[in-house]
């Protein structure tokens, strides 16, 4: 014979069964439970049910929740990427508080709903044995049971059943445990992996729409479509065409004050500004690296990698023409190009412009070196 | 069941006795600006317990709730002291020239106060609150002496309308409370605008008519009186208390971070000042008595309906009221945070005769309101 789940005593009324629960309950022959067809006031103090562990379980979580937000958003915003954002210290806690509250709201809901489900109702279990009983259908409508259920030991249904008919029980039946199904089989897993397939491939394509295709459709795109000036294209907003605005007459951009000299003999005059040090020297290394070297070469010889390219024959600046080039004329070339060079007052600042001045002195020295150089070297 | 004669309370009558005198002194001796921060402050503390009291009753009506009736005659008394609160009222109209900017002198001079001299300046600002004053008692005359009448008449009929009246009720109490807290504390800082200040005062009366109800429940039941009044009826005001000091740190929480986000300079001020020496230490303590304090206290299933647990979250709620209404007037005066005789003497006049008012309203009629049909579906109430 299976072994038995509970023994069920039915009843005709709540106070029946209400009367009939403490002479039960004192003879300790197992689990004490009822099953009614409608809450009853006060039953829970009768059966001397253990009172729910899930409000502890919740609490306890929720201030889990509460202490992972704050930890993590102080981890992130003080201590592994410290940002001040909208003038606010990287550590504000005001800021967390927010999150801390929705994360605190996150963990007690799962843990009220999945404890539920999962450590008190037993999911995936779905069939509680008493809904296999034959009382069930009288229990939904008018009859009260009262349960003795084993509880770790077997039960004793002989005297359960004596205990039960003292008390005043109408009817009683036993009901066996039920065979319990292995709970993972093939068949789980397999269905498993295929519900994580299917939601997967459902998340994809979920993604691929929000991503790709909701931005273009018609309410986003509104956006892209409105009426604005574009950059180097034409509008009809402006009496010229042209979208973009040109700066007012007399504009001088910061740090881009222009040139006293109109040309190349006038600039002849003008002195470095620059001290030479190291931090000069380097500075004009840089610059000339980066936007002199490829025409004139690295050692200021005019044979820089492009020139095979372009055909062209940049200047040796090593020649004694340009060796004898008072500062301010090679700074005129620098600024406003010459012949083919280009124009170099965009791209480098007027510090960068009298450091590479400095620099090509120094190339032209190196190259040119005397013996008194050598000694000035040696003695250093 | 009848309700029982007060017996005479020579030392409540003193301690009122002696605020009165210390109120007095108070009037011929310190700075008028702080007399009419004290009188403000308890003229709002007990329109807040008043129209608290109404909004329970009313919320009864509103939403048919069956296991508040057991208990109603109790907020139904307290909302009698919107009685008293008429002429202290009318009296604390004497501070609107003297605290309030919007309704001094230099307001002209003052571009932005200039453009509402209609709204902030003195005429329509009294306008408004008799206009609030008489709507306490319209709620109270049609909420609270229907009730009592019901006691003889036992005719439902007196449910039937309050149940028509209290969603009229529930606008106007939104609207009442809106006003107090918009003209009587906002416009301390008429610079200052919060939209959900009207919010932050509901939660504040809200939780005080809870507690002071609470509290007179179990002093009458100590006395043997409310029979039938169970720990399930005193698990759903823990409940509401407990509720409701959540809802209050919510919404205090969020107006100080927008606020503190935004960082405007005539936003933030109204923190700063708050949050500086003496304040800042009242400020913390106020989070840790309104919010932190009575959530640990309330949090347990047992903890809500437990009477001596009940009695101590509820003393403990009343006065984290009192502490937020000082805290929203006093930091106004600037400086420090005052606290002397003339505090403890308005304490013991308004504080005093509140209790003295309620303890002979609780002798009115039933302790329960017998001729309520649905008395018996109360008492039956369990969770």
């Amino acid at each position: 014979m299976a072994e038995t789940f509970a023994v069920l005593g039915l009843f005709d009324s709540a106070d029946a069964l209400a009367k009939a629960i403490p002479g039960v309950r004192d003879r300790k022959l197992g689990r004490l439970e009822a099953y009614t067809p409608y809450p009853i006031h006060g039953i829970d103090e009768a059966l001397g049910l253990r009172r729910s562990p899930l409000g502890g379980m919740v609490l306890v979580m929720g201030i889990l929740g509460a202490l992972t937000a704050f930890g993590f958003q102080y981890w992130i915003s003080a201590v592994d990427y410290p940002i001040v954002t909208g003038g606010k210290a990287p550590w504000s806690w005001e800021a967390f508080i927010p999150i801390m509250f929705e994360v605190t709201v996150l963990f007690a809901t799962f843990t009220a709903g999945l404890g539920m489900l999962f450590l008190l109702n037993k999911l995936p279990f779905f069939g509680h044995p008493v809904l296999q009983s034959k009382a069930i259908s009288a229990i939904t409508r008018d009859r009260f049971a009262l349960a003795l259920e084993a509880e770790g030991a077997t039960l004793d249904p002989a005297a359960c059943e004596a205990a039960l008919r003292a008390a005043g029980a109408r009817e009683i039946e036993v009901v066996p445990a039920p065979e319990r199904a292995p709970f993972v089989t093939s068949d789980f897993v397999l269905r498993s992996l295929g519900g994580i397939f299917l939601a997967c491939a459902g998340a994809g394509v979920l993604m691929y729409w929000a991503v790709k295709l909701f931005p273009v459709l018609p309410p986003m795109s509104y956006m892209q479509n409105q009426p604005r000036l574009n950059a180097f294209k034409p509008s009809a907003f402006f009496k010229d065409g042209f979208g973009m605005r040109a700066p007012a007459p007399g504009t001088v951009a910061r740090g881009h004050l222009p040139l006293g000299a109109a040309t190349q003999e006038e600039a002849a005059g003008l002195a470095n500004p620059l001290p030479r040090t190291r931090e000069v020297f380097e500075m004009g290394k840089a610059a000339y690296h980066n936007r002199c070297e490829v025409c004139h070469g690295a050692l200021g010889k005019g044979q820089g990698s492009l020139t095979a390219a372009y055909g062209a024959k940049p200047a040796n600046l090593q020649a004694q023409q340009f060796r004898d080039y008072p500062d301010g004329k090679i700074y005129w070339a620098v600024t406003k190009g010459k012949n083919q060079m280009p124009a170099h007052d965009a791209d480098l600042s007027e510090t960068q412009r009298w450091a590479v001045v400095h620099y090509v002195r120094a190339l032209q020295r190196a190259q040119n070196a005397t013996d008194a150089d050598l000694q000035q070297a040696v003695r250093r | 069941m009848s309700g029982k004669q007060t017996s005479p309370s020579p030392a409540l009558w003193g301690a009122f006795l002696l605020g009165g005198a210390g109120v007095l002194a108070a009037f011929a001796l310190v700075p008028r600006e702080r007399f009419w921060a004290n009188w403000v402050l308890w003229f709002v503390l007990m329109a807040t317990l008043g129209f608290g009291s109404l909004f329970i009753v009313a919320l009864e009506h509103l939403v048919n709730a069956r296991w508040s009736v057991a208990i109603r005659r109790i907020p139904e008394r307290i909302a009698t002291l919107l009685i008293p609160v008429v002429p202290v009222g009318l009296v604390a109209l004497g501070a609107v020239p003297v605290l309030y900017p919007g309704a001094r002198p230099e307001a002209a001079h003052h571009k932005i106060l200039a453009g509402k001299a209609f709204w902030l300046g003195t005429p329509f600002f009294s306008a408004r609150t008799v206009i609030a004053l008489a709507l306490g008692l319209l709620g109270l005359y049609l909420l609270v002496r229907g009730s009592l009448a019901q006691d003889q008449s036992r005719d439902p009929a007196f449910n039937l309308r309050a149940r028509k009246f209290a969603p009229a009720y529930m606008a106007i109490f939104a609207l009442v409370t809106t006003l107090l807290a918009f003209d009587w504390i906002s416009g301390l800082t008429p610079e200052w605008y919060s939209d959900i200040f009207g919010v932050y005062l509901f939660a504040g009366s809200f939780l005080c008519a809870l507690s002071v109800s609470s509290l007179w429940i179990l002093s009458l039941k100590g006395e043997g009186r409310l029979e039938g009044v169970r720990g399930d009826h005193l698990y759903n005001l823990g409940g509401f208390i407990f509720a409701f000091t959540v809802f209050w740190a919510y919404i205090g929480f969020a107006q100080y971070m927008l606020m503190w986000y935004a960082n405007m300079p005539e936003e933030v001020i109204w923190y700063k000042i708050r949050l500086q020496g003496a304040w800042h230490v009242l400020t913390v303590l106020l989070a840790a008595v309104h919010f932190v304090i009575p959530f640990f206290l309330l949090v347990t299933r047992d903890a809500k309906g437990e009477p001596k647990n009940l009695r101590r979250a509820a003393v403990l709620m009343l006065g984290a009221h009192l502490l937020d209404m000082y805290w929203l007037v006093f930091p106004n005066l600037g400086g420090r945070p005052l606290f002397s005789w003339p505090e403890l003497s308005f304490a013991l006049c308004f504080g005093g005769g509140s209790l003295l008012w309620m303890r002979a309203s609780m002798s009115r009629g039933e302790d329960m309101p017998v001729g309520d049909p649905f008395l018996r579906e109360g008492l039956e109430f369990r969770l």
